[in-house]
């Protein structure tokens, strides 16, 4: 074996283990933000206001609140049996203030 | 003689390469390892439930500094294949997950709090998020220990993950103030984008009172409220749809004021919403927004229906 044919065999090397071994290295087992390949940020100048009065966001704690929107949507609207839910009300050590409160 | 200089030489140059390949595979290949986010591991399962939140924030120690501050949340730091990450633990149970990554301020872009709902086969919410209008933004994959995940923009943009933790879900308990209580989505077709859940989650959708004009949502699951839709608010047709989320607090005019006190921001006022607790949206020392919400332990509070 002369020296060329060994520099070919280093150089053959070489370029296998960046075009085959590195890339692997990046994106293995990565995903969101986890890796180089990736990582999320929203767009610059997200706007969070504009919530004027009457706008709630937030859950009822139970009994029936439904609004009469006289159907026609894309979803499916939840049985007119089934009352408003809420969220859990029992604490996590158990004592909690009513246990399910989400009425069906 | 020459060559078999040359040789011996090419021969470590050879030995060399290959060790530094060997050694350093491992460490940049090895992927993330992170902890489960139930522990004792349970059998519960709650689709749709909002099970975890994560946060891409350029500063990890500032940020980690702004949470502990104002929640006291409790951080353990986590390093695999050159990412930086920090568990935060709220009562020695995590609650979320902070990774650093550089945002060079040429990219105009801003950190958020990506939600992460439980699914039971992430493969198959995929396919289901596709058919729907879905876009993945980030393949399902696994993560050791985790769970399999991935992250899509529903059909109106608003990014949010799904994960199918190996672990079981986080039991159906009130929030402890500190913890997540409530998400919701604000939406340019809260219609659409309720159809795309209830295919992707089997959502029950209940339909609430709104200003004219504008739709509000409820998503349940199990006879749980998960989150509610909104549309966008109407001085607002701009903005671009997104999913928020809430932590519990005791006091949200108090907190708030903490929120700036630690280098944070107010985007809105708190006010009073209809279960009788006040509600506010704030944002941390590097943009990312997040609500305060109150929950009142009893309805004495309950001001409006």
């Amino acid at each position: 074996m002369n020296i060329l044919r060994l520099r070919r065999l280093a150089l053959a090397f070489v370029v296998w283990t960046l075009t085959v071994l590195l890339p692997g290295c990046f994106f293995t087992g990565g995903g969101y933000g986890y890796d180089d390949g990736g990582g999320y940020y929203e767009p610059y100048g997200g706007d969070y206001g504009g919530w004027g009065s009457g706008y709630h966001v937030a859950p009822f704690r139970g009994g029936d609140h439904r609004s009469t929107s006289g159907g026609g949507h894309a979803y499916k609207s939840a049985p007119a049996s089934h009352s408003t839910p809420s969220i859990p009300s029992q604490s996590r050590s158990g004592g909690g203030v009513g246990g399910h409160d989400g009425g069906k | 003689m020459q060559s078999d200089r040359a040789r011996h030489f090419l021969r470590q140059g050879l030995f060399a390469i290959l060790l530094g390949v060997v050694c350093a595979v491992p460490v940049m290949a090895a992927p993330i390892q992170l902890p489960p986010i139930v522990e004792p591991a349970s059998q519960e399962h709650h689709v749709g439930k909002l099970i975890f939140v994560e946060l891409v924030t350029p500063d990890l120690a500032a940020a980690k500094r702004f949470y502990a501050g104002l929640f006291g949340w409790t951080f353990r730091d986590i390093q695999a294949g050159g990412t930086e990450y920090a568990e935060a633990f709220l009562g020695g149970r995590p609650i979320a997950g902070l990774i650093h990554k550089n945002l060079p301020a040429s990219e105009r872009r801003q950190p958020a709090w990506l939600s992460f709902f439980a699914v039971g086969d992430v493969d198959a919410a995929k396919r289901v998020a596709l058919q729907n209008g879905a876009k993945v933004l980030f393949e399902p994959h696994n993560i050791p220990d985790r769970g399999r995940e991935a992250v899509f923009a529903d059909p109106q943009g608003a990014v949010f993950a799904v994960l199918a933790s190996s672990s079981g879900d986080p039991p159906d308990v009130l929030a402890a103030p500190g913890d997540w209580i409530w998400a919701s989505l604000i939406t340019s077709d809260p219609d659409t984008d309720a159809a795309f859940y209830q295919s992707l989650f089997g959502y029950e959708v209940f339909e609430l009172p709104a200003s004219e004009g504008a739709q509000h949502l409820l998503l349940a699951s199990h006879d749980y409220a998960r989150a509610s839709i909104n549309s966008l608010p109407a001085n607002r047709p701009n903005a671009h749809p997104y999913w928020l989320n809430y932590v519990r607090v005791e006091d949200t005019v108090n907190m708030t004021a903490k929120v700036v006190a630690l280098g944070g921001r107010v985007l809105v006022e708190p006010w009073t919403d209809r279960h009788g607790g006040k509600v506010a949206v704030v944002a941390d020392p590097f943009g990312a927004p997040f609500g305060l919400l109150e929950w009142p332990d009893t309805e004495s509070k309950e001001v409006a229906k």
